[in-house]
């Protein structure tokens, strides 16, 4: 199973991640690496029904419908890249204008 | 000082100028990313003004900058979260204080604890404090660091697939990770939220001890700790004897090193004098581990950090298009480090369309084949297993940075403890040419008292310090 | 050539509670931006879910009362995409292992009669942020407080044939999560989001045709505008030779048309797997079997029960069954003593008039009741009642007969009283008295009027009649 160039663009555009041209390779080979190390799984042999393994508790603990409200030590506005009457602020991209 | 016995008053005002200098000493190290003599000054204020001193009685505990704090930045070490002033306290560093310690400082770490080296760091490595060209470990090799230096008792790190328990081992000092789910995550940023464990560092096992019973117990604000009381310190056990320990044959390979396989036959001799059995046994499925890690942690990765988009907190870059995509792929694509991005993107293949069934769903089965190895060995009389925590002593820093695959190897005999969520630990046991080996107990979920306190007596028997050959 | 419409629709609905599904901010609206936030909501480093028990259990029982399977054990799953308003960079929602399949909704068609739609799933899941496009220039707003608001999506089965039948069983989805108290669905509000699914394919082929789904409609009515644009839209694409691509389109209310959004995204791989910081959810059957025990009684219910019981017309139990509040309401209008049928009335007039305004019942159903015994006593005519009514929808506990003597409405049933302006009246028309003494009945409708005119309307029609008649003779 190899990976090729244009499957790692796709990956990082799914990432959001911007990729430049001088690592594209280097990283293409490394991914090939590590994907065709991984892939020594494949010598365990498959069970389709197999529950997959739960770290921690067997069932979710639910919470109460109670209001709480965590005190921020700091608010939006001092943590915000940018951020201006109560928004956050985004660059405008006529796309999303449609959602 | 055994369980139950109440703290001495330590003076927190003493206690900030000596841990200060002994920072400021220790700067060559890189060990740190934040620390002030004033935030200390403050803890320290707080802890004098205490009724009583709590169970850690102004201990300096020093923390991995991946547990968020409201008085100093938390980066992860990446150049995403520069600055980063979290708004609330991680649980972890609230029980803490209410135990009655100081927070030292925040540590420096593989960027979002992915790594084994602390090479990884935006902000330069951690030089091992015994030999700066080597790595003390990671990605908690800050608080390694700062541990073995002698400037704190004790320090938190995280663990997703032995973050803690490898620099222990490199480093020489003790290093404990807990049951999944007996640590509150709440505060922890995630990186492989399964497998993620708050985990501690001591000078000593007991340092260990206390600072995790002061840490553990349910948090409602994470749905994956577990129901249980919190940790007990484990009493004093006088010898080792009606204690059976299991040897897993895959865990001692043919070509060990020699330094490190000399030193677990002594341990394992020592556990025989003091009056423990040691059986070998078998869990086949360790073979496994390290792939099977290295699909599901970067998967889960990769939606954790998904987070880091330069909206609403840390370092925000806007390409060239200047549009909120362009806001996207810079923020992460120059605000990442390689490791990291690399990381995302495996982690982002092998969830996406097509492969999901293949990798994440395959390695999710195989990661309860491994847990069942553990509990048929425990089932089967086995109190406790013995390993070498690493396969090497520390190794020289940039050997393994060209090959990602290589670099996780380092952590092949730690792995699949983190897979199963079992608690497990190193013990420094003794030194090869001058560097420290660790010998990794692994304990049944919820088993840390007793494998604790069995630490405990082989550190009293033991000397960390002897060079084995 | 004739064509097939298939239509399935997906409901978003904000589940009725105070505070959001994974932290415990208060649901809100309206509040200054960023406000009503805390580190889990923010997506803030470090931060964890935990689910809200009142959000799973009124899910459970909307499932239930659409008639689903509610599954012992259902999973919640990370969906991962990018989005300004979408804190984490995923959405804690459910993907293989829903809360919630196979249910049904009966409903009317309108071209079909009686039928009934699948109902394939219904999961529990987070809503995210809201944008502004418009508030600054060349940048989006985002405003992250009713990021994690809990939300119920409800997928229909592609059972539905026309954008009126589709409204159709909107209004009676509706209807039926209004009265299990799951939601307060309301488009206007933001409570209830459709999103639609459509595709045509020649009639009488099985095929499913490629479906596009359309968006952004803010009432039931435009759900109907908008697929019958997008109906429009594919069968002239299909006619001139060119083929349906699956894209998203948004619904412009004041056009009236359907547009094709500006991305160009491909279909989102939204990589799901389950989100590892929630174990699963695990429901004990018991529980389950409490839940749809104590269900209200729903629309259809009580609306053959109604009927049943009250000799309603089946007319009449829909429009009173519409809405819950007015079926109570009416129901209790019977139980303080008023009779079916004119309570039925009341209430499919004055009463549905006065909630479709103020958007509730001010009126006590018992102060209803009594003056429906007015009438029926002849206290108070029919059209004196409704002022009175009115009267009492201003300042609702006043006793009836109070505000009808206040307001001079009381009728005058007193013999003598009639006698004298019936002695009036015949006096005033003795060429009429005789025409009617000589066989022309029909002018006692004239009398009477003139009765009522004399006594400016105060006269009690019902018992004017017989003293005439008396007086005639």
């Amino acid at each position: 199973m190899s990976i090729g160039l244009d499957e790692v663009l796709h990956v990082a555009k799914l990432a959001e991640l911007a990729v430049n041209e001088n690592e594209i390779l280097r990283l293409v080979d490394q991914m090939n690496r590590i994907v065709n190390y991984v892939a020594k799984l494949d010598e365990v042999p498959g069970d389709r029904t197999a529950e997959p393994f739960l770290a921690g508790p067997k069932a979710v603990m639910l919470r109460e419908d109670v209001e709480v409200t965590v005190p921020l030590a700091r608010p939006p506005s001092a943590i915000a890249p940018e951020f201006l009457e109560g928004f956050f602020l985004v660059p405008r991209h006529g796309a999303m204008e449609d959602q | 000082m055994t369980a139950g016995t109440a703290q001495k008053r330590g003076s927190g005002a003493a206690t900030a100028r000596e841990t200060g200098a002994r920072l400021t000493e220790a700067a060559p190290l890189n060990a740190v990313l934040h620390w002030s003599q004033d935030l200390l000054d403050a803890e320290a204020s707080r802890v004098d003004a205490m009724p009583t001193p709590g169970a850690l009685a102004a201990m300096p505990v020093a923390l991995k900058d991946n547990i968020v704090t409201v008085e100093q930045p938390t980066t992860c070490a990446s150049r995403v979260l520069e600055g980063y002033l979290s708004p609330y306290n991680a649980t972890a560093v609230d029980r803490l204080r209410a135990a009655g310690a100081m927070i030292a400082a925040k540590t420096n770490l593989d960027e979002f604890a992915m790594g084994s080296s602390t090479e990884h760091s935006a902000f330069g490595r951690v030089k091992h404090p015994l030999d700066p060209t080597r790595v003390p470990g990671g990605s908690s090799g800050g608080s390694a660091a700062l541990v073995a230096a002698g400037v704190v008792p004790a320090a938190l790190g995280s663990e997703t697939g032995g973050s803690v328990r490898q620099p222990a081992s490199f480093c020489g000092v003790v290093g404990v990770k807990p049951t999944y789910g007996r640590v509150s995550r709440y505060g922890l940023v995630a990186f492989g939220s399964s497998l993620d464990c708050i985990s501690v560092f001591g000078r000593t096992v007991d340092d260990a001890a206390r600072v995790l019973s002061a840490i553990s117990g349910p948090d409602p604000l994470d749905a994956t700790t577990i129901d249980r009381p919190p940790m007990q310190v484990p009493k004093a056990l006088p010898d080792l004897r009606g204690l059976t320990v299991g040897l897993p044959q895959e865990y001692f390979p043919a070509d060990l090193d020699g330094g490190v396989a000399t030193a677990l036959r002594r341990t394992t001799e020592q556990i025989q004098a003091l009056g423990g059995d040691a059986r070998l046994v078998s869990l086949p499925n360790s073979a496994y581990a390290v792939p099977t890690y290295y699909i599901i942690a970067p998967a889960e990765a990769a939606a954790n950090l998904a987070r880091y988009d330069g909206v609403r907190y840390g370092k925000r870059r806007v390409g060239p298009d200047g549009d909120i995509r362009a806001l996207y792929r810079t923020t992460r694509g120059e605000g990442f480090g390689e490791e990291v991005r690399r990381r995302i993107l495996v982690g982002t293949y092998v969830l996406s369309a097509g492969y999901y069934d293949a990798y994440y769903k395959k390695a999710q089965q195989v990661r309860a084949l491994i847990a069942e190895d553990f509990q048929r060995v425990f089932a089967s009389g086995i109190d406790l297993l013995l390993t070498p925590t690493t396969p090497t002593p520390a190794f020289k820093a940039g050997e393994k940075t060209e090959d990602p695959v290589a670099m996780y190897l380092a952590d092949i005999f730690v792995c699949s403890m983190s897979l199963a969520g079992l608690p497990a630990m190193s013990l420094p046991v003794g030194r090869s040419e001058g560097l420290p080996i660790g010998a990794q107990l692994v304990a049944p979920h919820f088993g840390e008292e007793r494998m604790l306190a069995v630490a405990q007596v082989l550190e009293r028997t033991l000397d960390p310090l002897a060079e084995v050959r | 050539m004739a064509w097939e419409t298939v239509i399935g629709l997906e409901v978003h609905v904000q589940l009725r509670t105070r505070t959001k599904m994974f932290c415990g901010n208060r649901i809100t609206f309206g509040d200054p931006p960023n406000t009503n936030v805390c580190p889990v909501c923010l997506g803030l480093p470090g931060a964890l879910p935990v689910p809200n028990a009142e959000a799973i259990r009124l899910a459970v029982r909307g499932a239930l009362a659409l008639g689903c399977t509610v599954h012992e054990t259902s999973v919640f799953a990370r969906k991962n995409y990018f989005y300004p308003d979408l804190p984490k960079g995923y959405q804690i929602s459910q993907f293989d292992r829903p809360l919630a399949t196979g249910g049904s909704v009966s409903f009317d068609s309108p071209d079909r009669g009686r039928m009934q739609v699948g109902i394939t799933r219904l999961h529990v899941e987070e809503d995210a942020g809201k944008l502004l496009h418009d508030r600054f220039r060349a940048k989006t707003a985002v405003d992250l407080n009713r990021a994690g608001t809990p939300l119920a999506e409800i997928v229909s089965e592609p059972d539905l044939r026309s954008p009126a039948e589709a409204r159709a069983y909107l209004t009676t989805l509706r209807q039926i999560l209004v009265y299990a108290g799951v939601s307060e669905c309301s488009m206007e509000q933001g409570s209830l989001r459709v999103d639609a699914n459509l595709s045509i394919r020649p009639a009488g082929t099985t095929r499913l045709g490629t479906k596009t789904e359309v968006k952004n409609m803010n009432s039931f009515a435009n759900v109907e505008r908008a697929l019958e644009a997008e109906r429009a839209r594919q069968i002239a694409l299909v006619e001139a030779g060119h083929r349906v691509e699956q894209v998203t389109l948004l619904f412009n209310a004041a056009t009236g048309q359907v547009k094709p959004t500006r991305s160009k995204e491909e279909s989102h791989d939204y990589r799901y797997f389950p989100d590892p910081d929630l174990p699963p959810l695990v429901l004990a059957p018991a529980w389950i079997t409490e839940q749809r025990a104590t269900l209200p009684e729903l629309p259809e219910a009580k609306r053959a029960r109604l009927e049943a019981a009250y000799a309603l017309s089946a007319q009449d139990a829909r429009v009173i069954t519409a809405e819950a509040g007015l079926a109570h309401y009416f129901e209790s209008v019977v139980d303080a003593g008023a009779d079916p049928k004119i309570s039925a009335n009341w209430v499919m007039g004055e009463v549905m008039t006065t909630y479709n305004e103020s958007g509730s019942f001010p009126v006590p159903a018992r102060r209803l009741a009594e003056l429906i015994g007015l009438v029926r006593d002849g206290v108070v005519s029919h059209q004196a009642a409704k002022r009175v009514y009115a009267e009492l929808v201003q300042s609702p506990d006043q006793d009836p007969k109070a505000a009808a003597t206040r307001l001079g409405l009381v009728q005058v049933s007193d013999q003598g009283a009639l006698a004298g302006w019936v002695d009036e009246v015949l006096a005033a028309h003795p060429g009429e008295v005789a025409r009617f003494r000589e066989g022309e009945t029909k002018l006692m409708a004239f009398f009477v009027g003139q009765v009522m005119k004399r006594s400016r309307g105060k006269a009690d029609p019902k018992g004017v009649q017989p003293v005439l008649t008396e007086k005639l003779r």
